[in-house]
C-alpha cells in the first residue's frame, strides 16, 4: 500500500519547533522546583541536573534559546515570508461553535479547518505571548540589580509573579492541551520531526487545505513510500508515551492545584 | 552529712578550684551545667562569672554560701549585657546601638545576647549545632518574629510574615532545594547593630541599601542602583501607579489558569465522548 505524504513543515521550521520544545521543556524541567523547594520531585529532579548552580545555569541557558528562537521567529521568519492563514478570523469562531455543536451532538457535521484549526491558532499565539512575558520576566529576575537601575523594586517583584503564573498557565496548554490534541489524539504524529503529514490525516485534519491543494494541483513534494508502519511498535511507543503523558498531567493538576490555593488562600480569604 | 563532707574533701584535694565550683553547682543544677560544660564558654569562665557569687566558699555544703555575694540568680534581658560586656565589650557596645536594646531600655521585651546566642549552650556561630550558625539563624529571627501573639504583645506593627516571605526568596529556595544558603536575616539587617529601616543607620534603610546589596560576594555592583519602590518582604503591598499590582495580576490569573483548565479538559473529555456513539448520529 503506497501512502502519499504532504510537506506540512519546512526544515527551518522544525528546527525552530525542536529549540523552542527542548527549552520549554528544559525550562519547565528546572523551574518548577523553585516554586516547590521542600517538595520529594523537586529534590529529585534538581539532583538529576547535578545540584541548584547547574539547574539555575540550565535555567538561565534554555531561557537564552527561548528568547533567540522566538526573536528568529519574528524577525526572519514572519518578515521574509509572511503568512496569514494562521492569523484569526471569523470562520475560526463558526469553527468553535460548530466544534461545541459537534461535541453535544446538535450536530453532525464536524467543523472542516484549513492549514491551521482555530485552537492551533490559540497555541500559536499563546506560545508567542507566552514566550514574550516569560522572557521578559525572566531576564528582570535573572539580573535585578540592573533591571534596578531602570525600574523600581516593585517591577522586579511583578516580574517574579507573572514568571511563575505565565509559567503554569503556558505548561497547561502545552502538557496536558498541546500534548493531547497533537501528539496523543493523533498519534504517532511525526510531523514535527518529518515534516510530512500523511494524505489521510491531512484530509481528515484540515480538509479545506487538502481541498485548496488537490484543486490547485500545487501539491508540494509529493512523497511516496511503503507504509510500513509496525503495530506492535506503534503500540508500545503509544502505551509509554501515554504513561509519560498521564504522570505529566498529575503533576501539572497537582501543581496547578497548589498555586491556586495558596493565591486563594493569601488574596481571597 | 558524713556523704557530704566526703565529697567535699575529695573535691578539695582533686580538683581544681574551677571545677570544683561546677560540681558544687551541678547537684542541683545538673542540665545547666550540662550544657555549660558543652559550650564554648566552658573552662573560660565560671558559673560565677555571670551568676555572681562568691568562688571562694565551696558550694557544695550549702548553696546559700555560694549566693551570698553579689549572686544574681537569673539576669534580666538588661543585666545580661553587663556579664557579657566583661568579654565582649566591642559587640556589646554595637548591640547596644540596636532597635532590640533601645526597646528593653524602654521596658519592653526584646531580644538580649542571650535570645539569640543561647544562654549555658552558647556555641560559636561556626558550630553547625549554633543558634547563631548562618544556617541556622532565620530559624532564630523567627523565634520571636513570627510569633505572632509576641509580636502583637510588644510592639505595633512589626508583621511576623517575615521568615514566610524570607521562605518565598531566592535566598532560601537554593537551600530549602538541598544548594547552598544565599543570604540570612543577619546579612541584610545586622547582627548586633540591627535597627529599624526608617534609622537613617540601618543597613535596610532605603539609602542604604545599594551598600547593603552590594556587599562583597553578594550583588557586587550594586552600589549604584537606587533600590525604591517596593520593600523586599512586602510583595503583597507592590504599588504600581497607586494600584495593588499583585493583587491585580494574582486576580486576573486565578481567573485565566481556572478558566483555562476547565476549557482544555473539558474540550478533551467531549472529544473523548464525542467518538462514542452514545446516540445514532444520521
Amino acid at each position: 500500500m503506497v501512502e502519499i505524504k504532504f510537506r506540512r513543515f519546512t526544515l527551518n521550521q522544525r528546527i525552530q519547533h525542536i529549540l523552542f520544545f527542548v527549552s520549554f521543556i528544559l525550562l519547565a524541567y528546572t523551574g518548577f522546583p523553585l516554586k516547590f523547594p521542600e517538595e520529594w520531585w523537586s529534590r529529585l529532579m534538581i539532583e538529576s541536573v547535578g545540584g541548584f548552580d547547574n539547574r539555575t545555569l540550565i535555567h538561565h541557558l534554555s531561557g537564552l534559546v527561548m528568547i533567540g528562537v522566538s526573536v528568529y521567529h519574528v524577525v526572519f521568519h514572519i518578515l521574509e515570508k509572511p503568512r496569514y492563514d494562521v492569523l484569526f478570523n471569523l470562520k475560526d469562531l463558526d469553527d468553535f461553535k460548530q466544534q461545541i455543536k459537534y461535541y453535544l451532538r446538535y450536530s453532525d457535521e464536524h467543523p472542516k479547518f484549513g492549514r491551521y484549526s482555530w485552537k492551533q491558532k490559540f497555541e500559536y499565539f499563546g506560545a508567542g505571548f507566552g514566550a514574550v512575558i516569560m522572557g521578559f520576566t525572566g531576564l528582570l529576575m535573572w539580573q535585578p540589580f540592573e533591571a534596578m537601575k531602570y525600574f523600581p523594586i516593585g517591577f522586579v517583584q511583578i516580574a517574579n509573579l507573572f514568571h511563575t503564573w505565565e509559567a503554569v498557565l503556558a505548561s497547561i496548554a502545552v502538557f496536558i492541551g498541546h500534548f493531547y490534541d497533537e501528539h496523543f489524539d493523533k498519534f504517532p504524529n511525526l510531523s514535527w520531526l518529518t515534516g510530512n503529514i500523511p494524505e489521510e490525516e491531512l484530509r481528515h485534519e484540515h480538509p479545506l487545505e487538502y481541498e485548496e491543494a488537490m484543486k490547485n494541483r500545487v501539491v508540494p513534494e509529493n512523497i511516496e513510500h511503503d507504509k510500513k508502519d509496525n503495530i506492535l511498535i506503534v503500540g508500545f511507543a503509544k502505551l509509554i508515551f501515554t504513561m509519560i503523558f498521564a504522570a505529566i498531567c498529575v503533576w501539572m493538576l497537582w501543581i496547578s492545584y497548589n498555586v491556586l490555593v495558596e493565591a486563594i488562600k493569601t488574596y481571597i480569604l | 552529712m558524713m556523704i557530704m563532707v566526703l565529697i567535699a574533701v575529695l573535691y578539695m584535694t582533686t580538683a581544681s578550684a574551677q571545677e570544683n565550683i561546677d560540681e558544687s553547682c551541678y547537684h542541683c543544677h545538673p542540665a545547666q551545667v550540662n550544657e555549660f560544660q558543652a559550650s564554648v564558654h566552658f573552662n573560660k569562665n565560671t558559673c560565677a562569672d555571670c551568676h555572681g557569687g562568691d568562688i571562694n566558699i565551696s558550694g557544695t555544703v550549702v548553696s546559700i554560701n555560694v549566693m551570698h555575694t553579689n549572686f544574681t540568680g537569673k539576669p534580666t534581658p538588661l543585666n545580661v549585657t553587663n556579664f557579657c560586656s566583661k568579654c565582649h565589650e566591642s559587640e556589646t557596645l554595637v548591640y547596644k546601638e540596636s532597635i532590640h536594646w533601645q526597646r528593653l531600655k524602654e521596658g519592653r521585651s526584646a531580644a538580649s545576647c542571650t535570645d539569640c546566642h543561647g544562654i549555658h549552650n552558647i556555641l560559636s556561630s561556626k558550630d553547625t549545632n549554633s543558634s547563631t550558625h548562618f544556617e541556622n539563624i532565620p530559624g532564630t529571627c523567627a523565634k520571636c518574629h513570627e510569633n505572632q501573639t509576641r509580636m502583637q504583645a510588644l510592639y505595633y506593627g512589626i508583621q511576623t510574615d517575615r521568615f514566610d516571605t524570607y521562605k518565598k526568596s531566592f535566598h532560601y529556595k537554593s537551600y530549602a532545594s538541598g544548594g547552598r544558603l544565599l543570604a540570612v536575616c543577619s546579612d541584610c539587617h545586622e547582627n548586633h547593630n540591627t535597627r529599624q529601616a526608617s534609622d537613617p543607620k540601618s543597613a535596610v534603610n532605603p539609602a542604604n541599601l545599594p551598600a547593603t546589596c552590594g556587599k562583597t560576594g553578594c550583588h557586587t555592583g550594586a552600589n549604584n542602583v537606587f533600590i525604591t519602590g517596593g520593600k523586599i518582604h512586602e510583595e503583597q503591598s507592590v504599588k504600581l501607579l497607586s494600584i495593588d499590582a499583585k493583587g491585580l495580576v494574582t486576580y486576573f490569573y486565578i481567573m485565566m489558569i481556572l478558566f483555562e483548565l476547565s476549557f482544555t479538559i473539558g474540550l478533551i473529555f467531549l472529544g473523548i465522548t464525542s467518538k462514542f456513539e452514545i446516540r445514532r448520529r444520521h
